[in-house]
């Protein structure tokens, strides 16, 4: 990838992402009030925080987009997650902590299933909830048997740690703003949409007009529309001779016509937008059997039923020798976790 | 048997072979067995050269590369060895008198702690310099040149321990050095002017095209270095000063290896120094003038080795008044090569002969050679008493029997010639000749005067020698007794039946400088026989008359001549001068160098040194041992890295 | 009303990342802090699903697999380790391993005062059994937490 992601301008290039910028801001205080401190520590406002920011993303995310069982579903595991995390970070007790991260498992596990990943789901249940959590939990209680250790009420640089934190979550996001960035075929769909539902001719030729600003002047400065009518035509190969057309033919005021092919124009322009950002299989090389499928509404192959074979045959044919090295490696650990934590007579090293 | 040129590298060879094993395996294994390797070695060598001698005088010229040393652009420097008339001659006489001093050391060194390290660099020493004289280039002449400077810095200061001998050793390295950077450049400057290569062959002939002035100045050079190395004046202050070591290693310096080096160097390169009148004349005065001087300083000097030291200084003078004669105008470089080379010879025997039997006195007197503490030991030791007397003949010039008269007297009749009407300078080598005349007369006193002194009068011995004053071991006196055979007859042979010039003129020069050599043969100058004999025989008569017939008679004159007998036993005060001069200016610059170098160089290195201390201070609490700190710090990096990106 | 896209998954799998990231750089104690890391390991694990997902193969879920693995065997020498630890100090307090800092440099010690440690709850008392139970007047204050 260019290195130069927001070429289009430095600090002002990042204002254009404010939106992702806000909700991580509130999180990146509420994570700093969280932390456990020796004084200092405001869990309450931390709480109510980390809720706005959760609550601000989740509007942002809203605002556009319906509702969608599948969304609902996503949303919901993706707040659990979330939570779970901040509590992992917030909690003083290391007892509870790990049980956060049994409920960040756990909800990353639901998500994995809304991916069609049901094997993976269920490794990661059994592997991670079932038993590094409870692994985890044995040496807790082993550990800290005297009730809280000092070392939990306190934390280490908790402010330059959660401005750390903030920076990488904050580049990473506006990095996926800006990868998938549809704002522009947004306006255009929104204007492409105004002249489908146009009432009279006059109407649509106003709103036409706009189009037409919107292709013949694309770079004026001061206004936000800043991605390309490049890229609009890339994403629609006809736009030129539809416009053409659609000139034609209101000069010959023919609305219903008109009309129509806006409709059509919009749902081109509507498939389009489901293709920014979406990584696409290589066709003439198919890294296996089932990325051939038909594609689903959101442009991804849907995944038969059965892909838990399909992964099975991916890592037995595909991955055969890192598969072997895995279990070997699971085997010097398991070895080398025998020969650190066996008891050994004092003085004997 | 001796055709064959890779004989050559057995000569310097076998000394090093045995210096090297000497070194390794004589504290431990040897011990008073030491001598040995270095003897059998020098006899072995010795014998090789005399074979190659033998050869040479057949016809034989010998060049042999082993390897190429280095190569720069067009420039080759091998490591090869040539064998020539000059070379051969060197070569008998460097390991002929090296193998006696060294027999005789068998004897002289006897029980000295030292011993095996002084049978090594004894070794060292004639691998130098028989290297050197062999080389075939100007690069390699240098490497055995330095060579040989080294080893007598090892063995002028080899008692060490004492504060004398290792400042002797320091001032003969460091004087010697200051000839050699001269030689340097001058090595330099023929690459530059006669190059692009330094292998004699292809230097020497480009002598006679070369501009005059660079011609002179690369001649000049050269000389510097022989300057230097054979202890001309100004630089001649070394050489007395390193009596020091023991009486072997000053009988090795003065007579075949060390000294010899510089005029075999001037000998060398007289197909360049033949097409430089001016750099001749330069060469004739500087030798004339350190011969008259070291003769008059001889005069007074109490110690008998350093009377030999001067008189070493005086000879090496006639040896380069001779060199300077040989102009090309008349034709004489031939002969005056031949005179200097001959005189050289004839030095070798009686001066080594002349040390080492000074070196029996001291052994016999307990280390003492102080001439108003010893005397009339004629009866004490009969052998050296008459060994001495030979070498003092020969020294002096004693008339016809003595070989010092052959060759000293072929000096003085080449500037003679040198001096002719109508030649270049003539009047300043007529001045040279009349130097060299009366310096003949003052050597001729000084000598017997230093040999009536320690042999004739009252007898004395110092309380150091004991009670046992005794002649010295045969394994001293043998050696003694054939250098005297050798200074004796070497002249009367060679000199007067002219074989060995014809030797030289046939293998070596009429290959090297066919131009210079003269058209007619060359004859004895009767009437300048006859004067040198008259001022050598009144010098040794007026010696015999202040001190052995009226002994009273040389302290008057002293003290009637307050100011020149102090000038002359005080050398001219040019040890003195050359503090003033040189010495002092310069411990002042190095003193103040040594205080800029101190406070101010210095505290600019500190200045650096402790500025990424300072840094390093400031940087030091981010390493407090916490790994949650370290994590923060690498994430807080990573941070600011992607920022950096996305503000772009 | 459009479906699901990449982008969703990613910023999710992005938010635990560096959630797990901030807990593993504040949180003292080392269980929390491998359990942070943990956290990080499962937002890498959204990620590559959701790319297997979106592009139409299995490989991510296979690179999910083997993270799983590797995350397994992490979970299992960390916890050697911290037992190792522990038995040294008797604490699981990162912060008591200072032993790596310069020389001259003077040890990290907590300065603010903990605030103070609450009372530790009574344990209901039991009658041992076979014994009549003593009709004593149980204060309330202990019958309010049985």
């Amino acid at each position: 990838m260019d290195v130069a992601l927001f070429a289009d301008g430095g600090a002002a290039g990042l204002a254009r992402y404010w939106l992702a910028l806000l909700p991580a801001a509130l999180g990146f205080v509420g994570v700093y009030c969280l932390l456990p401190q020796a004084k200092g520590g405001r869990p309450m406002l931390g709480t109510l925080l980390g809720g706005a920011a959760l609550a601000l993303t989740g509007w942002l995310l809203l605002r556009h987009d319906g509702i969608l069982p599948e969304r609902i579903l996503f949303y919901a595991f993706s707040a659990l997650a979330i939570v779970g995390g901040g509590m992992v970070l917030a909690q003083r007790n290391p007892v509870h902590a790990a049980l956060s991260f049994a409920l960040v498992v756990l909800s990353t596990c639901g998500l994995f299933l809304l991916l069609a990943a049901p094997f993976l789901m269920a490794a990661t249940i059994i592997v991670y909830a079932g038993a590094i959590v409870v692994t985890f939990l044995f040496v807790i209680m082993l550990a800290q048997q005297a009730g809280l250790a000092s070392a939990d009420q306190r934390s280490r640089e908790p402010f330059l740690a959660s401005l750390a934190g903030y920076i990488l979550i904050g580049a990473l996001l506006c990095v996926l703003e800006k990868t998938f960035d549809a704002r522009t075929i947004d306006a255009a769909l929104e204007r492409i949409d105004a002249v489908a539902r146009a009432e009279s001719v006059d109407d649509a030729r106003r709103q036409f007009g706009e189009i037409r600003k919107l292709f013949d002047d694309p770079q004026k400065p001061g206004s936000d529309r800043t991605l390309p009518v490049d890229e609009m035509k890339r994403l629609i190969p006809q736009t030129d001779q539809d416009l053409l057309e659609a000139e034609f033919l209101l000069n010959a005021r023919d609305l219903p016509k008109l009309k129509a092919m806006f409709r059509k124009l919009h749902q081109q322009g509507l498939q389009a937008r489901l293709s920014i950002g979406v990584l696409t299989a290589d066709e003439k090389q198919p890294a296996t059997p089932f990325s051939q499928g038909p594609l689903d509404a959101a442009g991804r192959h849907a995944l038969p039923a059965q892909n838990v074979a399909g992964l099975g045959r991916t890592l037995f044919a595909d991955y055969l020798l890192p598969i072997e090295l895995a279990g070997i490696l699971l085997l010097v650990a398991s070895i080398g976790a025998i020969a650190i934590a066996a008891r050994r007579p004092e003085g004997l090293r | 048997m001796f055709e064959d040129p890779r004989i050559l590298w057995f000569i310097p060879g076998l000394p090093l072979l045995a210096s090297v094993v000497t070194a390794f395996l004589g504290p431990r294994l040897l011990r008073d067995k030491s001598h040995w390797p270095c003897v059998l070695a020098v006899i072995a060598s010795c014998a090789l050269a005399i074979g190659v001698f033998a050869s040479v005088s057949s016809g034989f010229q010998g060049l042999h590369t082993s390897y190429t040393w280095f190569q720069t652009g067009d420039v080759d420097i091998g490591v090869s060895l040539r064998v020539d008339g000059l070379t051969a001659v060197m070569l008998v006489t460097v390991t002929f008198i090296g193998s006696w001093i060294a027999i005789y050391s068998i004897g002289y060194m006897h029980g000295d702690p030292g011993y095996p390290r002084y049978f090594a660099e004894i070794s060292l020493f004639v691998f130098a310099m028989t290297g050197l004289v062999l080389a075939d280039n100007f690069v390699l002449l240098y490497a055995f040149w330095e060579g040989v400077g080294l080893c007598s810095y090892l063995l002028v200061g080899y008692y060490f321990a004492k504060p004398s001998a290792a400042a002797a050793a320091r001032k003969a390295f460091l004087v010697t050095r200051l000839g050699d950077v001269g030689l340097l450049i001058g090595i330099l400057l023929i690459y530059t002017a006669l190059g692009p290569s330094l292998d004699y062959e292809s230097v020497m002939p480009r002598g006679q095209h070369a501009s005059p002035g660079v011609l002179c100045a690369v001649c000049l050079l050269l000389f510097t270095g022989a300057v230097g190395k054979s202890a001309q004046f100004p630089l001649h202050v070394w050489l007395p000063d390193a009596m020091e070591g023991p009486s072997p290693v000053s009988a090795l310096i003065h007579a075949a290896t060390m000294v010899t080096a510089g005029v075999y160097l001037v000998a060398r390169c007289t197909p360049l120094f033949g097409f430089s009148p001016s750099a001749q004349l330069v060469v004739a005065c500087i030798g004339g003038f350190t011969a008259f001087l070291a003769a008059l300083i001889a005069l007074t000097q109490t110690d008998l080795k350093r009377v030999l030291a001067y008189s070493t200084i005086s000879q090496l003078g006639y040896m380069f008044l001779a060199l300077g004669s040989g102009t090309s105008h008349e034709y004489l470089a031939g002969i005056a090569v031949a005179a200097a080379i001959f005189h050289l010879f004839t030095h070798a025997f009686f001066k080594a002969l002349l040390f080492l039997a000074a070196g029996s006195v001291m052994h016999a007197m307990g280390g003492v050679i102080d001439m108003r503490r010893i005397g009339g030991l004629r009866k004490v030791m009969p052998t050296t008493h008459w060994t001495f007397l030979c070498g003092a003949g020969a020294l002096s010039g004693f008339p016809i029997i003595f070989s010092g008269f052959w060759s000293k007297d072929e000096i003085l009749a080449v500037a003679f010639k040198a001096g002719q009407p109508g030649s270049f300078a003539n009047s300043i080598y007529i001045l040279l000749f009349l130097l060299g005349l009366v310096t003949a007369g003052l050597t001729a006193f000084y000598t017997f005067r230093a040999y009536f002194l320690t042999f004739w009068g009252p007898e004395r011995v110092p309380p150091e020698a004991g009670h046992h004053a005794h002649e010295s071991p045969p394994v001293m006196l043998v050696p003694l007794m054939v250098l005297a055979a050798g200074a004796v007859f070497a002249g009367i042979l060679l000199g007067p039946t002219g074989i060995f010039e014809h030797f030289l003129e046939v293998h070596w020069m009429q290959a090297a400088f066919p131009r210079l050599l003269p058209a007619t043969e060359h004859h004895g100058n009767l009437p300048l026989m006859v004067a040198s004999s008259l001022f050598a025989l009144g010098g040794i008569g007026l010696a015999w008359w202040l001190y052995v017939r009226r002994p009273a008679l040389a302290r008057e004159m002293a003290q009637a001549l307050p100011g020149a007998y102090e000038l002359s036993k005080n050398k001219f005060y040019l040890d003195e001068i050359f503090a003033a001069l040189v010495v002092r200016p310069l411990a002042g610059l190095a003193h103040f160098l040594r205080v800029f170098d101190q406070y101010i160089v210095d505290s600019f290195v500190d200045l650096t040194a402790h500025a990424p201390r300072w840094l390093g201070h400031l940087l030091r609490p981010v390493q407090n041992g916490l790994v949650q700190f370290y994590a923060l710090l690498m994430v807080l990096g990573l941070a600011g890295f992607l920022l950096s990106v996305l503000m772009r | 009303m459009s479906p699901l896209t990449l982008h969703d998954y990613l910023a999710v799998g992005a938010i635990l990342f560096g959630l797990g990231m901030v807990g593993f750089l504040a949180r003292r104690n080392l269980i929390i802090m491998f359990l942070s890391a943990e956290m990080m390991l499962q937002g890498v694990a959204l990620n590559l699903t959701a790319f297997a997902r979106y592009r139409g193969n299995l490989q991510g879920q296979a690179f999910v697999l083997f993270l799983l693995t590797v995350a397994a065997c992490e979970a299992a020498i960390a916890l050697a380790l911290i037992l190792m630890l522990f038995r040294r100090n008797r604490s699981l307090d990162v912060s008591l391993w200072q032993e790596l800092r310069e020389d001259d440099q003077p040890p990290n010690l907590d300065e603010e005062p903990l605030p103070p440690a609450p009372e530790p709850e009574p344990l209901p008392q039991l009658t041992p059994a076979g014994h009549e139970p003593v009709h004593a007047e149980p204060s309330h204050e202990e019958a309010s937490h049985v």
